[in-house]
């Protein structure tokens, strides 16, 4: 065996051609995520039962399953049911695209709210005391006291779990969809040489990974600046 | 006119019969307390004794169980208007200042006017810097809590109170948590404001400044309120056996 | 279910080759983060540095990668080896149970690293000077102070790790291993209820991660009783 540069140089810009996939997926599966993540969020500390268990029930069946299987749920296991063929989301189900943001949303979602709800919990008593000492209301207390606080607290998990969010955007090659993973493995089925456009491929994830780390550096420093003495 | 009449007459703060519980632990023990505008309180009591459950009843930080407490003719139950209209009279200063930290002292001073006043953001800067001004720290306005020493934060914090014009303020051991060095730069603060004729509610063990500044000493124990006198009196002839034994044990230092 | 009859059997099994790989991998996992915590904490710069390199590495790439990779590059790797030894060989098979196990292992091994690094670290030295000033010996002072408190301070991330590596199982049917996910795959194109097979699969992972987090809080229990008791 042997390593085969020029395949590399040949299959690389074929992979890249994959990058906008792979970036929607990340993108739009985050942003949802994240609406989804501070819905679920609101659900658990609201107080109300029926609205805490449903979002405890959500958050375990979701972080307590494999991505993998809830991608299939939703991309194969959905249109088994004419309801769901008949229905208005039926145009975004029927795209493996479409799917695939559905079930990264779903599956994020449930992580996240659970890191921003560590944030939460983190943020101090005695600023929320505080907080009603001077008279300001529920809801005041939670934009201006919890929220800034909490975002600063969760950010660094939040960070890890978009990292992990871009290695499972990954898993849409599974549904036939060509994102850079995807577009690779159809170069490796024609080439069988899966140490070359793998391990390239895997060096171009890790450079979005360390790209990424530094978005989170320069935001966690930003928001940490009143944390530093020296501002 | 009648109201005047009234507010002279009538107690800002009147506390009957108050008992709290947590769980099955009782923290306060029918307290009866009457404190009349322009009063100085000073409580003082072994850790765990309930002071700081009491004063933080005025304000519904905490919830009593039964008894009754009135704010300036308001009387605090589950009513929210009722708690929001007590809070907007009465300011409060903690132990561990509590500055909301990603906030500048301006803006820590600024907030609550904005929000829970409706003042308009320039007029709320004015008079966060006039207070600040009161304080001895106004070229501290930009900077961050964490870049303050400890006296300055808690200066901060009584301005922060102030700036929402409160009837009382409540201090909740508000030097415990300094250096020696600091306690006096806030000592001085309130000083300045008992001279001032607000009406103030201190626990704290900083018998100085209970001697010059309080018009009544309270000594509490194990939830009760033990022994309420004048300061000369409460400190030269205490009547009380454990409030004896209990100056003896601070006097001493 | 009527459709599920006949299927049972087959869940089981996948079910029990899910168990097999867990225990396999979870054994590796533990290895190769003692490994690489061992090498962080070395003095030796070269161990630092590759330990380092195989936890950014493997944080920064997509799993199903490491899978492929590992799969179909061990199949090519041994195969050119065996072509040494005789030329007539055309390919070599790698079972997918053991290219899959020790990718997720490589993968979460990664995460276990700084899992264990941390715990060493955390370990109050106060605790352990006491220990020596008491008069116990080296090996004394390992077993019965730092041992207890690592393990006390590592439970909780190696919890999610072991919740990490019960849900990357299901990627290793992409490479062909029969567990659930492949016996669903079989069992829908027989059946034609996507839906149903894939819950199944979920639900059975349910089961597994609800067990493993049930066991966790035991531990936690179990050992916080022993903390508090020696206090
Ligand atoms: N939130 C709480 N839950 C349970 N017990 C409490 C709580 N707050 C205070 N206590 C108990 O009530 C008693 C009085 O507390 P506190 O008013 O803080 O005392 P002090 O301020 O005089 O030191 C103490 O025994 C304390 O342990
Ligand atoms: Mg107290």
């Amino acid at each position: 065996m042997s390593f085969d540069l020029s395949l590399i140089l040949e299959s690389l810009p074929l992979m890249l051609a994959g990058i906008g996939i792979t970036l929607k997926l990340l993108l739009v599966s985050g942003f949802l995520g994240l609406i989804l993540a501070v819905a679920l969020l609101l659900m658990r500390i609201s107080g109300k039962f029926y609205l805490d268990w449903p979002a405890q029930a959500y958050i375990y069946v979701f972080r307590g399953t494999p991505i993998l299987v809830q991608i299939f749920i939703i991309y194969y296991g959905l249109p088994q049911f004419e309801a769901v063929r008949d229905s208005i989301f039926w145009h975004i189900l029927r795209e493996p695209t479409g799917c695939a943001i559905v079930a990264l949303t779903l599956n994020t979602g449930a992580y996240v709210s659970e890191i921003l709800r560590g944030g939460v919990l983190g943020v101090d008593r005695g600023l929320l005391e505080a907080g009603s000492a001077l008279g300001m209301s529920a809801r005041h207390k939670f934009v201006y006291i919890t929220t800034p606080i909490a975002t600063r607290l969760s950010l660094p998990a939040y960070s890890n779990d978009v990292i992990s969010l871009l290695k499972s955007t990954a898993l849409a090659s599974t549904i036939t969809i060509a994102d850079m993973t995807g577009i690779a493995r159809t170069i490796v089925a024609d080439t069988y040489a899966p140490y070359e456009i793998f391990i390239s491929l895997a060096i171009v994830y890790m450079i979005f990974t360390l790209g990424l780390q530094k978005l989170f550096g320069v935001i966690e420093r930003y928001l940490g600046r009143y944390t530093r003495r020296d501002g | 006119m009648d109201s005047m009449t009234d507010t002279e007459t009538r107690p800002l703060i009147k506390m009957i019969k108050v008992n709290k519980f947590f769980g099955p632990f009782q923290a306060l023990k029918n307290i009866d307390l009457e404190v009349y505008k322009g009063e100085k309180i000073v409580i003082c009591g072994p850790s765990g004794s309930g002071k700081s459950t009491l004063i933080r009843c005025i304000n519904r930080l905490e919830e009593h169980n039964d008894g009754n407490i009135i704010i300036d003719g308001i009387e605090l139950t589950d009513k929210v208007e009722d708690i929001d209209a007590v809070r907007r009279e009465v300011g409060m200063v903690f132990q561990s200042f509590n500055l909301f930290p990603h906030m500048t002292i301006a803006k820590n001073l600024m907030i609550a006017q904005q929000l829970v006043r409706k003042t308009p953001k320039a007029k709320a800067r004015e008079i966060a810097m006039l207070y600040l001004e009161r304080v001895k720290i106004p070229e501290q306005a930009d900077k961050y809590p964490i870049q303050l020493s400890g006296g300055q934060q808690q200066r901060v914090a009584i301005a922060r109170a102030l700036c929402m014009r409160p009837e009382i303020i409540l201090f909740d051991e508000p030097t415990s948590a300094l250096d020696p060095e600091m306690i006096n730069e806030v000592l001085d603060v309130m000083i300045d404001l008992a001279r001032d004729g607000m009406t103030m509610v201190c626990v704290t063990h900083e018998m100085g400044f209970a001697r010059s500044v309080a018009d009544r000493v309270i000594f509490m124990d194990a939830g009760e309120i033990v022994e309420q006198a004048e300061p000369a009196e409460f400190f030269d002839n205490p009547e009380n056996e454990r409030t004896k034994v209990f100056l003896n044990q601070i006097l001493s230092h | 279910m009527e459709v599920l009859t006949g299927w049972w059997d087959d869940y089981f099994w996948g079910a029990v080759i899910v168990a097999k790989v867990f225990i396999a991998s979870l054994s590796l996992m533990i290895l190769f983060g003692l490994i690489g915590a061992g090498a962080k904490l070395s003095n030796s710069r070269v161990a630092q540095k590759i330990a380092g390199a195989y936890t950014v590495i493997f944080r920064g790439t997509p799993e199903i990668l490491v899978i492929l990779l590992l799969y179909f590059g061990s199949a090519i790797l041994l195969t050119s080896i065996a072509q040494i030894f005789n030329p007539e060989i055309k390919f070599v098979d790698v079972p997918p149970f053991w290219a899959g196990t020790i990718a997720i292992s490589i993968i979460v091994g990664s995460y276990a690293t700084e899992t264990f690094r941390g715990a060493f670290l955390g370990v109050n030295p106060g605790s352990i000077e006491a220990a020596r000033a008491l008069g116990m010996s080296t090996l004394q002072t390992f077993i019965y102070i730092r041992i207890p408190e690592m393990w006390r301070i590592a439970l909780p991330p190696f919890g999610n790790h072991m919740l990490s590596l019960i849900k990357d199982t299901a990627l290793i049917s992409i490479i062909g291993l029969n567990e659930t996910l492949f016996v669903a795959k079989q069992a829908i194109t027989v059946t034609g209820k996507p839906f149903t097979m894939y819950i199944v699969v979920g639900a059975i992972y349910l089961g597994f991660s609800s067990v493993i987090t049930l066991a966790v809080m035991a531990i936690e229990k179990f050992g916080n009783r022993t903390t508090i008791d020696a206090k």
